[in-house]
């Protein structure tokens, strides 16, 4: 198993917010992560990148405990894209993806003409290559994110975690972020708002008060009833004529 | 994706070089400039003889007492302000960096405050009776006071994100103000009036005390700190997206944090205990060092570390020729320079969204 959670547990002034959480992921999968507001998503991904320690049960990382990695280590395996993550500071978009390489660099692995090719081919891949000098400060949301996801990747990770990456983007934005993310040769972790945009992920994981209610392919997971017990919405299921996918409609429970 | 590290390496090496090279020259020119101007100007000429017969015994023919003066009081006094300058404005850089804060520094933050009332501990209300110095006890104080405001911070809702950075700077001015009552509470209790007055005058910011002992004690001091916070540059910058990001790029947060903070409180604490608390320039030059070679501590390190070393000097020639006949406190002349320029440079960063 690429990442792998045993038992999961987390509360915040002494209010539980995940409990026995368990959750397996193989090398390659993109696995989505969905629930309500406050039913831990966040958290979960924050504990499974390190930023958070758990309380209860524990990481592994391709079978070694996260716990007993070095910092350094952990982010040469595994880069997060978190929610919002912004900065005052005067920097390009160059500056901000150079960061990704931190990992791999010290005051005795300077910065070398490799690394320069990482943060060209990670801009690259993001489409940002033709704005890497523009400062931070005059991007737009999606210009951030994908900002964002260009310095994970020039993390070079194994695993990519993101959280909410779609957030606050406008509907082209966000299906080009989802494609891309659905394009990346890495094992993916992805929480996301859009039912229907979960859809697309390998399998999905659901969330409802800190504990994990369902794992598995989407179809199988977003039933009539799961979405009513854990969303609390009545939802139809519509072909799409044009592909013949699946959409999810939904109404409020009456 | 280890790389030989043959070339990469080689290229660091002379970058360091080329660039400590002219450092250490526009270093050795602010000092000689420091030594030369002042009430009685001396000539260049003399203070390189000076030098010569101190350093290589080369047996000039000098004016005893102008030698003395170059050798025992101006050349001490601007190496002493060039070390300050250095460390309170890379104290500065690395408060406003891990704290995510643009007004951090060490004066803000009641670190000041707390190692004066340290000193004034020691040397007016006689903690530890002789066993503790005056430099320790000034340690002390800025390791207390920063706690304080660390702990009311987090208190108060702070740790990170925007609405922490103000709760920082709130915390820290509730700091200073207790600290700086506490100081005049003993000046006033237990210092005589001669005392008192020397005291006042010390916390304002005083250079001329400065001697070669302070020199062994600010020189080593400076270069070691500047040299951590270089050797960290690279996690610096990771904390530019917040504390999260930091950790999720590999910096082991909570560690830097307490080394860096750590070496800030140690140079403020030095500084403090030898010149007094001087304001603005923790805060001032960081900014100032940002507008010229960015926000890459790499470069920004040892830019605030020249340009705080030689924006002291430069203080301290003014305090002694701008009034004839009288040295004013540094502080003051930092705080009238500095406040401006400031202001100018918050005018002319504003952002442009």
């Amino acid at each position: 198993m690429m990442l792998a959670a045993h038992d999961l547990g987390w509360s915040a002034r002494g209010a539980p917010i995940l409990r026995g959480v368990s959750l397996e992921v193989p090398e390659g999968e993109t696995l989505g992560l969905i629930g309500p507001n406050g039913s831990g998503k966040s958290t979960l991904m924050r504990l499974l990148c390190g930023v958070l320690k758990p309380e209860a049960g524990e990481v592994r990382l391709a079978g070694e405990p996260l716990a007993r990695m070095s910092r350094r280590r952990a982010a040469q395996w595994l880069a997060m894209v978190e929610q919002q993550a912004e900065t005052a500071d005067r920097i390009t978009v160059r500056d901000a993806v150079e960061l990704g390489r931190t990992p791999w660099l010290s005051p005795l692995r300077p910065w070398s003409a490799e690394d320069d090719a990482i943060v060209a081919e990670a801009l690259a891949v993001v489409e940002m290559s033709g704005l890497a000098a523009r400062d931070w400060a005059t991007l737009s949301g999606g210009e951030r994110q994908r900002a964002h996801i260009a310095r994970a990747l020039a993390q070079r990770p194994r695993i990519l975690l993101l959280d909410e990456p779609t957030n606050h983007l406008d509907i082209h934005h966000q299906l080009s972020i989802l494609q891309l993310v659905a394009t990346l040769p890495v094992t993916t972790v992805v929480a996301l708002h859009d039912l229907n945009q979960a859809m697309s992920c390998d399998r999905l994981g659901v969330l409802q008060h800190g504990r994990l209610v369902a794992l598995g392919k989407p179809q199988e997971v977003l039933s009539p009833a799961l979405l009513r017990d854990v969303f609390g919405v009545r939802a139809s299921f519509l072909t799409d004529p044009a592909d013949g996918a699946r959409i999810i409609r939904f109404h409020a429970v009456s | 994706m280890i790389l030989p590290p043959g070339r990469p390496l080689a290229r660091l090496l002379g970058r360091i070089v080329l660039h400590g090279a002219w450092i250490a020259l526009a270093l050795a020119a602010a000092i000689l400039a420091g030594v030369c101007i002042g009430e009685t100007a001396i000539p260049v000429g003399t203070v390189w003889r000076t030098l010569a017969n101190k350093l290589f015994d080369a047996g000039h023919a000098l004016d005893r007492i102008d030698q003395g003066i170059v050798w025992n009081y101006r050349l001490t006094r601007a190496i002493v302000a060039a070390c300050c300058g250095a460390g309170l404005a890379v104290s500065g850089v690395i408060l406003q960096s891990l704290l995510r804060n643009a007004l951090a520094d060490p004066y803000l933050l009641g670190i000041s405050a707390g190692a004066s009332t340290g000193a004034v501990l020691v040397t007016v209300a006689g903690v530890g009776a002789g066993a503790v110095s005056l430099s320790l006890g000034a340690f002390g104080g800025a390791l207390a006071a920063f706690l304080l405001v660390a702990l009311l911070a987090r208190a108060s809702g702070g740790g990170v994100g925007p609405r922490a950075a103000g709760q920082i700077v709130l915390a820290g001015i509730a700091g200073s103000q207790l600290f700086n009552a506490l100081t005049a509470f003993m000046i006033t209790r237990s210092a005589s009036a001669e005392q008192a007055r020397g005291i006042m005058f010390w916390l304002l910011g005083n250079l001329s005390g400065a001697r070669w002992d302070n020199v062994g004690m600010a020189v080593p001091v400076a270069v070691a700190v500047t040299s951590v916070c270089l050797w960290h540059a690279r996690a610096l910058d990771a904390f530019t997206f917040g504390t999260d990001s930091a950790t999720a790029l590999g910096v082991p947060v909570r560690r830097v944090q307490a080394l860096l903070i750590g070496c800030a409180s140690l140079a403020t604490a030095v500084m403090v205990s030898i010149v007094g608390s001087i304001g603005f320039v923790g805060l001032v030059v960081p900014h100032a060092a940002r507008f010229i070679v960015g926000v890459r501590h790499v470069r920004l390190i040892p830019a605030a570390a020249l340009m705080g070393a030689m924006f002291l000097i430069a203080a301290d020639v003014l305090s002694r020729i701008v009034v004839k006949g009288q040295v004013l406190p540094i502080g003051v002349i930092t705080a009238l320079v500095g406040a401006p320029v400031f202001a100018l440079i918050l005018v002319r960063r504003r952002p442009a969204r």
